[in-house]
């Protein structure tokens, strides 16, 4: 291969790159946030919930794992103004990931309630704890340190998923690449400087979750 | 007078009769043994002693007042008198040992964690665990734990002592361990009922033993009696069935 790379006419644009992934961070979090109101609400009337109520979530649910995450965002951006509901890019897709990891949150969370047991719950009981003694010392600390690790796993792969923002024209970091890369022509060099950009993102904050999972919850998390 | 009676007591789980008929006192500061074949119902008795399961039938007496299980405020106060020690050992997995045995006495009872402390150090060292106290229960071993366990129990300072198979889990060289702390229990006068499948620990310890057979106490008697002349047919044959291997 006798391509020579140059960096030179690339690299003004790093910080302009960077700013673009602090946008993308911004939509995992808040869709992540979002999807995390959606998702504890599900699991618990999953886990809690009367029948219909159950029927719904999970209808929910299955729509939203069984369908390309792409899709929906296209479904909400160019499908809704039919409907007279007009969503600017950014907010499509914010929405699209939104209500994409709240049905993913379900059934993350899900699991966790079920996996409460009733040894120590007994335990609790029997020790005279209240019914929020039993919540907040023994069922509480112990599905946090089951659901910390999946929900953290979640949380990278989303970061990575904004990535589908570049399609609707949203100057995440992948948007921001694709800019440079019409202007400069340069595709090998700018998409080799965003895939570091990735990599630091994504590998600094499994750290910090992992971490953070171990030092909170003793959470069984690899660090690197 | 009877430190702990059970009078008449029948128990059910849904439709399922597993308890019918339960008789058996303790009186202050003995040990009596509960012994019998898998699913007699030697745990239910437990579980109707700290009011985890209703009983449907019969009466309750802890120094001869009666518990009506109807009232969350007398099973609060069967629970302050009786501690048990389940034969999973039931820890709090995200607690340490430490925070384990205190928090009962802090939280529960409102006790200052300074006052507390002093003393559920006392109860690990005594149940030879001085140096784990900062160990969380999955680092420890079965028979560890199981002390933990034990010491979580005693330092709410029950009068009675409920403890459920509290050897059945353990290896061979850790059941020595284990019975050695429940001996110091029984030498410092506690109100004990033992479930154990442990024949020659049983023996030694209780001062009666009570052999229950399908939700029934078929015999109750000196451990000399039980284990050597039982009246009973089906004690004989439990009995002779046990000890021969
Ligand atoms: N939670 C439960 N729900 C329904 N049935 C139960 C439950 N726990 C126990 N049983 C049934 O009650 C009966 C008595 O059980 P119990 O646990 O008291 O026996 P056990 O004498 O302690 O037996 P083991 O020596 O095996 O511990 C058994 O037939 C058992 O199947
Ligand atoms: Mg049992």
């Amino acid at each position: 291969m006798d391509y020579t790379f140059q960096y030179g006419q690339v690299w003004p644009y790093v910080p302009y790159l960077l700013k673009g992934a602090w946008l993308s961070l911004q939509i995992a979090f808040l869709a992540f946030c979002g999807g995390m109101l959606i998702g504890t609400a599900c699991a618990a009337v999953k886990t809690f919930g009367s029948g219909w109520m159950r029927h719904g979530v999970n209808a929910y649910v299955v729509f939203f794992v069984n369908t390309p995450q792409l899709v929906q965002i296209y479904f909400l951006y160019f499908a809704l103004p039919d409907m007279g509901i007009f969503l600017s890019s950014y907010m499509a897709v914010l929405l699209g990931m939104t209500l994409n990891a709240g049905a993913y949150l379900t059934e993350i969370q899900r699991a966790g309630f079920e996996s409460r047991r009733q040894s120590e719950m007994e335990a609790a009981e029997v020790l005279g704890f209240s019914r929020w003694q039993q919540i907040r010392y023994v069922i509480l600390p112990h599905v946090a340190k089951v659901l910390f690790p999946p929900l953290s796993n979640h949380y990278i792969l989303m970061t990575l998923g904004t990535s589908m923002a570049a399609i609707f024209g949203v100057e995440e970091l992948t948007g921001r690449a694709f800019n440079i890369n019409s202007e400069t022509f340069r595709s090998l060099e700018v998409f080799s400087i965003v895939a570091v950009i990735y990599v630091v993102v994504t590998l600094a904050a499994s750290v910090l979750l992992a971490l953070f999972g171990r030092f909170a919850f003793r959470a069984k998390m690899r660090v690197v | 007078m009877a430190h702990l009676e059970l009078d008449n007591i029948s128990a059910a789980y849904g439709k399922l009769r597993v308890l019918d008929g339960i008789d058996i006192s303790v009186g202050s500061g003995e040990t009596v043994g509960l012994i019998g074949p898998s699913g007699s119902g030697k745990s239910t008795i437990l579980r109707v002693l700290t009011g985890l399961l209703k009983p449907e039938a019969g009466q309750v007496r802890v120094g001869g007042e009666p518990i009506n299980f109807d009232k969350p405020a007398e099973i609060r106060r069967l629970r302050d008198r009786a501690a048990i020690v389940f034969q999973q050992y039931n820890l709090f997995q995200n607690l340490t040992v430490l925070e384990n045995v205190m928090i009962a006495p802090t939280k529960v009872r409102g006790r200052k964690p300074r006052d507390v402390r002093p003393e559920a150090e006392h109860l690990l060292a005594k149940v030879g665990l001085a140096d784990k106290i900062n160990s969380y229960p999955d680092q420890l071993s079965g028979g560890q734990q199981q002390r933990v366990a034990i010491a979580r129990g005693l330092c709410l300072k029950p009068e009675i002592l409920l403890l459920d198979e509290v050897t059945a889990a353990l290896d061979p060289e850790l059941v020595s361990e284990v019975l050695d702390t429940i001996r110091g229990l029984a030498e410092d006068g506690m109100t004990m009922l033992i479930v154990s499948h442990e024949m020659g620990f049983i023996r030694e310890i209780s001062a009666r033993v009570a052999f229950m057979a399908d939700g029934k106490v078929v015999e109750l008697g000196s451990p000399a009696q039980i284990f050597d002349a039982p009246e009973k047919e089906r004690t004989r044959d439990f009995v002779g069935k046990i000890l021969r291997h």
